[in-house]
């Protein structure tokens, strides 16, 4: 089977899942206090920083932080469960298919999924961007190419973090184990940061890429320059890694 | 019985291990803050296990709160994942027994951890702050207020599992749930009776504004209330299958 088709396949088992209702919902609640508090942006506390700017950073903060990490953990869920019960992937891995394609396609499916919430989220960053605009009389609305370009960073910085969630989800087959790890590695990714080795921390990477934005749009903030150099490779190596070792145990404990 | 039925199901599913994990994982931020940084700490003026309370406690509340809702999670899955559930409606055994059977074994657990979590935090104050007298009255009243104040969480979360068949759409409901309630403003009055906002209510803090009674009043309402929205669903729910 060629790889996109399997992709659809997999997109195919998902349809039925609400899971893009459950990708929407924190999208809509995150830019609601954001319109409702769209005032405090002019309250900026010393910091030297536009308030159309602060309207994107602060709105952004709370996603990175927490919600593109949690929705990846969800969605590794459902790619998971959706298949076991019924021992549905049990038939998968009978069919003459390679397990590795299988594995990058599940793969593919999770960071579509995440790049549909991106999109979303930009998509009602400017609805409430626009009904700010009009309720302050100010207008809130930054340029396309500058808040495309960003999400797309911490969207590309996400990635690292989607494999390593994924692995962690195909290792530990109890999903109490591999749905609490996530979810606990993200509470500490505020800390990480703020410490000299953040760039060995995936669940800290969209969060840093935001905080430099930060850093660019108000002077003192934060750091103005991404650090590329060990960053980069730690990343890709950890992404390789990653999806190297969920490919080979891809349904092991299965073919037992 | 029932309680021990309940616990026979949870022992493979590393339900209790992943608990004793995430209190570990709690009461290691305190101590880490104290290793790396004692001198932002020692020299803070008042009551040194409140300076760590505030210091460490919306960490560790937060924790607590993902750790209950991937145990509530995890404990009906286990029932709907081979059609457990209605193996379970033709046993001689009531509905709702099962589900109070839960909440008790969720809020045991995060009993344990709370209680963890808080020698913890006492023992740091003992170590690191020579002035320190240990008060055990003190402690035991806020680690019973952080449990007091986190079971309308345990009990919405198991609310909202029993109610949905899918693990992920239980999980992403409750991870929303902390995600809306986290960016929401911390210090109003309304918000903070929610579930999932309750917890991050310290027991200093809600003394030092004379609404500790208060809060354990209303999260003690939800909590019961909740209860009663849970099987007054579970009633009807089963006349439409």
């Amino acid at each position: 089977m060629k790889f996109f088709s399997l992709v659809g396949v997999e997109l195919n088992k998902i349809r039925r899942s609400k899971i893009l209702l459950i990708l929407f919902a924190p999208v809509i609640l995150m830019w609601i206090p954001c319109v409702i508090n769209a005032g405090m942006n002019f309250d900026l506390r010393e910091i030297p920083i536009t308030p159309q700017n602060n309207f994107f950073i602060q709105g952004f903060m709370g996603m990175v932080w927490f919600m593109i990490p949690a929705s990846l953990i969800i969605c590794t869920v459902l790619l998971t469960q959706t298949e076991r019960s019924n021992k549905g992937i049990l038939k998968m891995l009978s069919l003459p298919v390679d397990t590795t394609k299988l594995c990058l396609a599940k793969f593919t499916v999770l960071i579509l999924l995440s790049l549909i919430q991106m999109a979303m989220t930009v998509g009602t960053y400017y609805i409430s961007a626009a009904i700010a605009s009009q309720l302050q009389d100010y207008n809130f609305i930054l340029e396309p190419l500058y808040v495309c370009r960003n999400v797309l960073g911490i969207y590309a910085g996400a990635i690292p973090m989607a494999a390593v969630f994924w692995m962690i989800s195909i290792l530990i087959h109890t999903p109490i184990f591999s749905v609490g790890i996530g979810l606990a590695s993200i509470v500490p990714s505020v800390f990480m940061i703020n410490t000299k080795i953040w760039f060995v921390y995936p669940m800290s990477y969209p969060f840093y890429l935001l905080m430099v934005e930060y850093g660019k749009a108000a002077e003192g903030v934060y750091e103005t320059q991404v650090a590329w150099l060990p960053w980069l490779p730690v990343a890709v190596g950890i992404t390789v890694i990653a999806l190297m070792v969920s490919c080979i145990r891809f349904g092991a404990a299965e073919r037992r | 019985m029932s309680l021990s039925l309940e616990m026979r199901k949870l022992k493979r599913t590393g339900y209790f291990f992943a608990f004793l994990a995430g209190g570990l994982l709690a009461s290691a931020f305190p101590l880490v803050n104290m290793l790396v940084r004692p001198e932002n700490f020692v020299s803070l003026p008042g009551d040194p296990f409140t300076i760590l309370v505030d210091a460490n406690w919306q960490m560790m509340a937060m924790l607590n709160i993902l750790i209950s809702i991937c145990g509530a999670c995890m404990m009906y899955h286990t029932e709907y994942a081979d059609n457990g559930m209605q193996k379970m409606e033709v046993l001689p055994v009531r509905p709702s027994s099962l589900f109070w059977g839960k909440f008790a074994i969720g809020s045991l657990v995060l009993a344990v951890m709370i209680l963890m979590e808080t020698s913890v935090l006492s023992g740091c104050a003992v170590h690191w702050f020579p002035a320190y007298q240990f008060d055990f009255l003190q402690v035991a009243k806020s680690a019973g207020f952080q449990w007091m104040v986190t079971l309308p969480t345990v009990m919405l979360m198991l609310v909202l599992s029993s109610a949905c068949r899918n693990m992920w759409v239980s999980l992403g409901i409750g991870v929303i749930l902390v995600f809306t309630l986290s960016i929401l403003p911390q210090d109003n009055l309304i918000l903070s009776f929610f579930p999932f906002s309750s917890p991050y209510q310290t027991f200093s803090t809600a003394v030092e504004k004379g609404r500790q009674f208060l809060l354990l009043g209303v999260c003690a309402v939800e909590t019961i209330g909740l209860g009663l929205v849970a099987l007054l669903y579970q009633r009807v729910r089963r006349w439409y299958q």
